[in-house]
């Protein structure tokens, strides 16, 4: 039974990072319907920068430094690139974000070298005990966090006016812009909130226990994918619900896998992909998100 | 209008214009890459010495096909770094053979077709492979270098390459020296009959060989092997920890690469798991104790070395750090340093031997180095090492060391080992 | 008159003349290029089949893949252990040593079996919906090569048994000694012709296909599904057999990659295969078959080049040492290539290659092949009758 709540506490909190990135690719899609395959090497930048400069400016310092220039980065491939080919079809405009996913990737890996690199947060190795249970204490720090950006998002979201501007933009861009609604400022916007995001999970990915943040951190943003299309593309609450069940599943699954070698070793990577294909046969459109629309 | 003499740009000019452009670029390229129907004998062969490919009057061309930007990159960079290192001193002091050696290498980055792909590029102009890794990229090209009768160096210790003759083990294999380690978790680590130890290996050549050593020592002291297998993909170690103290392990074994070991050392101290943990060499990377795994890392952790570690006070180790030091003071300090020497020395080794007898050639390598026995390498290797036998190690002695943050590379010799079980080892023909 | 009958006469000849001279070259070729060059262009082969594959699912289908290196693993397996020898040593990977032609054959089958199978998953999902399964089933497959030990021989491989036809020998011997024209032919050499073989077929099937009324309804499938249905397009059907084509050209493709490596892994099958294969055909043009051999050998030869001669290349460091080394240089190209042939130049290599010999050869390509869409066009596209 400890061992099950605890699995069962791991993963929520892995889920809640998997959810952050998850908001990521949902309110990229949203404001910009791109399918977002950058995302992982923003995150991969954000953890690059905190992990180069805390030594010199401490860890909250360096924190922020990771995010900026997560966001930033995410800004500037919406800027130079992705508007030049505004209203292209989801195809074209998601292997133009894999062609920038190359370059980052490609050149952060050459960075980083073989050199595995900390993070320097303050909370360490530090391991939380509640009600009898173990919990990296990083996780739990990011569960908290993770609540409390959720939280002022979906405030945001309702009641601000860039909120406004983004629901209404994502129903109905044409109508939107007609009614004074500056997309492209829309769309800045939601890719450096983006960015800023990823780069906040990906700090937590690389707290213990994992070994910290080395080329591979990358890839596991593909791992929020699944997460994503759990949700629904367009849905918000559903990134958090997909992230919260995928971290769970992925953390079960490694967990339990000495008990279920029969599905083989490796389990915890590959279950979640698993669950997004049952979810694309059984409910392609995801828990929330909305049925696609054919229009001749 | 006079249509019919004005030139036509049409369709069949085109195609001529094509066809005599694809012409001339069919004779540029015959002519550019003329010449394979000449069989590449190596040239200049003067004073007796018959020499082969790789080898001219005054060089003698050797490469290495490593991982440089894969997943084990760093322990490697050191090791490559530290023989080119090696060859620039012996080239000043005159080189082999009255030539100088001249270093070719070659990243694969662990990808097999990009290893096969270089080897093929390199292969006509070296006369031996002083480092071939990776254990893929090994199996893959094995045969290859066989029948290209190509010393191949530096292949790591895995049991496997021992039957090929061109292989040139740098120490111990695994198995013998996972052996040596269960013989110390009994002798010193207080294990009896009837206990067990956790052992964590990878799966392939690596680990199947590590445990093959451990499941034969166990055997001898009537203690049980609890096996858990891992791949270099597998980062979190949570749940074999889980199972190692479930199953009420006395001790561990560790065959992997660095970072399964901290992951492992790391959780097995959060969960209470205290008990003394043995890794062989390629797991242990002076970086780990940088990490969050540090503090756990500084409690009886073992690592069995077959050639000596850093801060090993052998005059041959010592010599491998002032010469890297000179050139890399501020480098990560770490067994790969003392290993690349060792490697190029062996080489060395061979490549005199070669020249004694006459013969440069390829073949003539191997067989000289098949002719080495009870060689002193002044401490990078425990005792002497002896290739004369083929399908055997150089020698089942390891360096028995502690993890000791306070010494460069962070493991501090305890002691030179050559246990019963190491010694009664025996080696299957494949 | 006669004028025009002998103009269309010597262009005839001409053209005849060209691809004699054509065959000539390829079939001479392994006389003069070292084993470097060979080796390199018998990986080219295989990506040159498989992106035709990959090229005719996603620009004339219309349905965006990311599972290609999924099919092609199954080739590359499929053949593996179809034709392998029993366990050997420690290896502990079995096979059932059928003749390698059989198992040739059973293995690109086995690939468009695996398509069919997906198939009704692809027909049910659209554009960003199946690329997204299809990444699924890359890692799943990934997951199965890792594990399933005694088949694949699990992470470190298994060894691929040579490919021989009627006693001869793709290999270095059986016989083991070839001399052609004072030339000493061995695998490399002897694969050559089995890679030119295979790549030629699957490239004369693709391009009649594009030509003929399948292509012109996958076009129309591509365009707008709806549109295409009230054409009297089949589509699932037609979506079922793009896939399964398209499949097992990925598995043709993995048999020939399996051959030129000698020794396959499941780390050289994930999701940077799929990926490979997109950029392939992007840089070539998305829906031209010429484009993706173009893209096919761009793709895999510019990194082992690049490679070979980055000691004379000054933009290129010493491998290890932080700098930029040829691996990392092809894929800043590949990246940036991607981003200006998608912003500026839509129609890839392959276009612009069109439209400089448009004149010369009928018009075997269809109008305006873009990269899927997922919604419909606004305004209807050229009519295709």
């Amino acid at each position: 039974m400890n061992q099950f709540l605890t699995l069962l506490l791991n993963g929520l909190s892995l889920g809640c990072i998997y959810a952050l990135i998850a908001i990521g690719f949902v309110v990229v899609f949203k404001a910009t319907r791109v399918l977002n395959f950058a995302h992982g090497s923003i995150l991969l930048l954000g953890a690059y920068v905190v992990g180069r400069t805390h030594e010199s400016l401490g860890f909250w310092l360096a924190a922020l430094c990771g995010i900026a220039a997560a966001a930033i980065a995410a800004a500037l491939v919406e800027l130079v690139i992705m508007r030049r080919v505004r209203g292209a079809d989801l195809g074209t405009l998601a292997i133009l974000t894999l062609g920038v996913d190359i370059l980052m990737l490609t050149e952060l890996s050459r960075r980083i070298g073989t050199d595995v690199l900390t993070t320097g947060a303050p909370w360490g190795s530090d391991v939380v005990e509640v009600a009898g249970l173990r919990i990296p204490e990083s996780r739990v720090i990011a569960a908290g966090v993770a609540v409390v950006l959720v939280a002022g998002f979906a405030a945001a979201f309702k009641f601000s006016d860039w909120g406004i501007a983004m629901r209404s933009a994502a129903e109905d861009g044409e109508t939107a812009s007609l009614m004074g609604i500056r997309l492209s400022r829309v769309a800045l916007t939601a890719w450096a909130l983006a960015g800023a995001l990823a780069a906040i999970a990906g700090l937590f990915l690389a707290s213990f226990p994992s070994p910290g943040i080395d080329a591979q951190v990358g890839l596991v943003a593909l791992a929020a994918i699944p997460a994503w299309v759990l949700g629904g593309f367009d849905s918000i609450p559903g990134a958090i619900v997909g992230g919260l069940i995928i971290g769970v599943v992925a953390s079960m699954s490694a967990g339990y896998q000495n008990d279920l070698l029969f599905l083989g070793r490796g389990l915890g990577d590959v279950a979640p992909y698993a669950v997004m294909l049952l979810v694309l046969l059984v409910r392609p459109s995801g828990l929330f998100g909305s049925r696609e629309v054919t229009r001749v | 209008m006079n249509e019919h003499h004005r030139p036509v740009p049409g369709r069949e000019g085109r195609w001529t214009r094509w066809s005599i452009v694809v012409l001339a670029l069919t004779l540029v390229l015959a002519l550019a890459a003329c010449g394979k129907a000449d069989d590449d004998e190596g040239s200049g062969g003067e004073g007796g010495v018959k020499t082969g490919p790789g080898v001219t009057a005054d060089t003698i061309r050797i490469g290495i096909l490593t991982d440089l930007s894969g997943p084990f990159a760093a322990g490697i960079r050191p090791q490559v770094r530290t023989m080119r290192l090696y060859w620039e001193e012996q080239n000043k002091a005159g080189g082999v053979c009255e030539r100088k050696v001249q270093v070719d290498v070659q990243d694969h980055g662990y990808d097999p077709q990009r290893a096969v792909s270089l080897y093929r590029s390199m292969e006509p102009d070296i006369a031996a492979l002083m480092q071939l890794q990776g254990s893929p990229i090994i199996a893959a090209l094995l045969p290859t270098v066989e029948r290209d009768s190509m010393f191949s160096g530096g292949m790591g210790w895995a049991s496997v390459v021992l039957p090929t003759r061109v292989s040139n083990m740098p120490g111990a294999s695994y198995s013998v020296a996972t052996a040596n380690a269960v013989d110390f978790l009994v002798e010193e680590k207080g294990l009896s009959r009837g206990d067990a130890i956790g052992h964590l290996y990878f799966e392939g050549d690596y680990g199947e060989d590590a445990l093959s050593g451990a499941e034969f020592a166990a055997e001898r002291h009537g203690l049980k092997i609890v096996k858990q297998q891992v791949t270099p993909a597998d980062t979190d170690m949570s749940s074999q920890a889980a199972a190692f103290r479930r199953a009420g392990v006395d001790a561990l074994l560790v065959s992997t690469a660095p970072g399964q070991l901290a992951s492992l050392v790391g959780v097995a101290n959060s969960i209470g798991l205290d008990v003394p943990i043995v890794t062989n060499m390629p797991g242990w990377n002076p970086s780990l104790l940088r990490t969050t795994a540090a503090d756990a890392l500084r409690e009886d952790v073992y690592s069995v070395n077959p050639v000596a570690p850093y801060a090993s006070d052998e005059p041959g180790a010592r010599k491998a750090v002032e010469l890297y030091e000179s050139r890399y003071p501020k480098a990560l300090k770490d067994w790969a340093v003392p290993l690349g020497y060792a490697q190029a020395l062996l080489m060395h080794r061979s490549l005199e031997a070669a020249c004694e007898r006459g013969d440069l050639s390829r073949e003539g390598i191997v067989e000289a180095m098949r002719t080495l026995r009870d060689v002193d390498t002044e401490g990078l290797f425990p005792g002497t090492v002896s290739f004369d036998e083929v399908g055997e190690p150089p020698t089942r002695s390891v360096y028995l060391t502690q993890v000791d943050p306070d010494v460069p590379g962070g493991l501090k010799v305890l002691k030179t080992m050559e246990s019963e079980s190491a010694k009664a080892y025996e080696f299957k023909e494949n | 008159m006669s004028e025009r009958l002998g103009a269309i006469a010597r262009s005839r000849v001409a053209r005849a003349v060209w691809w004699a001279a054509v065959v000539v070259v390829a079939l001479a070729l392994p006389l003069y290029l070292e084993s470097f060059w060979l080796q390199t262009a018998l990986f080219a082969m295989a990506a040159v089949i498989g992106a035709i594959g990959l090229t005719l699912l996603v620009g004339i289908a219309g349905q965006l893949s990311l599972g290609h290196a999924f099919f092609v693993a199954i080739g590359a397996y499929g053949y593996a252990y179809l034709s392998g020898a029993e366990a050997r040593g420690a290896e502990g990977a079995s096979g059932l040593g059928l003749p390698p032609l059989v198992a040739l054959v059973a293995a690109v089958l086995l690939a468009g079996l695996a398509g069919a199978l997906f198939s009704p998953i692809a027909g049910r999902l659209r554009g960003i919906y199946l690329g997204l399964a299809s990444l699924g089933l890359v890692f799943l497959g990934q997951h199965i090569l890792f594990n399933a030990t005694s088949l694949t021989g699990g992470f470190n491989g298994r060894d691929v048994e040579p490919f021989s036809l009627l006693g001869f020998t793709f290999a270095n011997n059986d016989p083991d000694e070839l001399e052609i024209l004072g030339v000493d032919y061995g695998a490399l050499e002897r694969l050559w012709y089995l890679g030119l073989a295979l790549m030629a077929f699957a490239w004369w099937y693709a391009h009649n296909l594009v030509a003929g009324r399948p292509g012109r309804a996958m076009a129309a499938m591509r365009d707008s599904e709806v549109a295409g249905a009230v054409m009297g397009v089949d589509v699932t059907r037609y979506k079922a057999a793009a896939f399964t084509l398209s499949s097992m050209y990925a598995g043709l493709g993995g048999v020939l990659m399996a051959l030129a490596f000698g020794r396959i892994v499941p780390d050289s099958f994930g999701l940077l295969l799929s990926i490979d294969f997109l950029v392939m055909i992007v840089i070539g043009g998305i829906g031209s078959v010429g484009g993706a051999v173009v893209g096919a050998v761009f793709v895999t030869a510019l990194p082992l080049v690049l490679n070979r001669y980055s000691d004379s290349l000054p933009l290129l460091a010493e491998p290890g040492s932080g700098g930029i080394a040829a691996p990392e240089f092809s894929r800043i190209v590949y990246g940036l290539a991607i981003i200006l042939v998608l912003l500026f130049a839509r129609e890839g290599i392959g276009g612009l290659g069109r439209r400089l010999l448009a004149p010369l050869s009928r018009d075997r390509r269809l109008p305006s092949a873009e990269p899927p869409r997922t919604t419909p066009p606004s305004d209807v596209k050229e009519s295709v009758t």
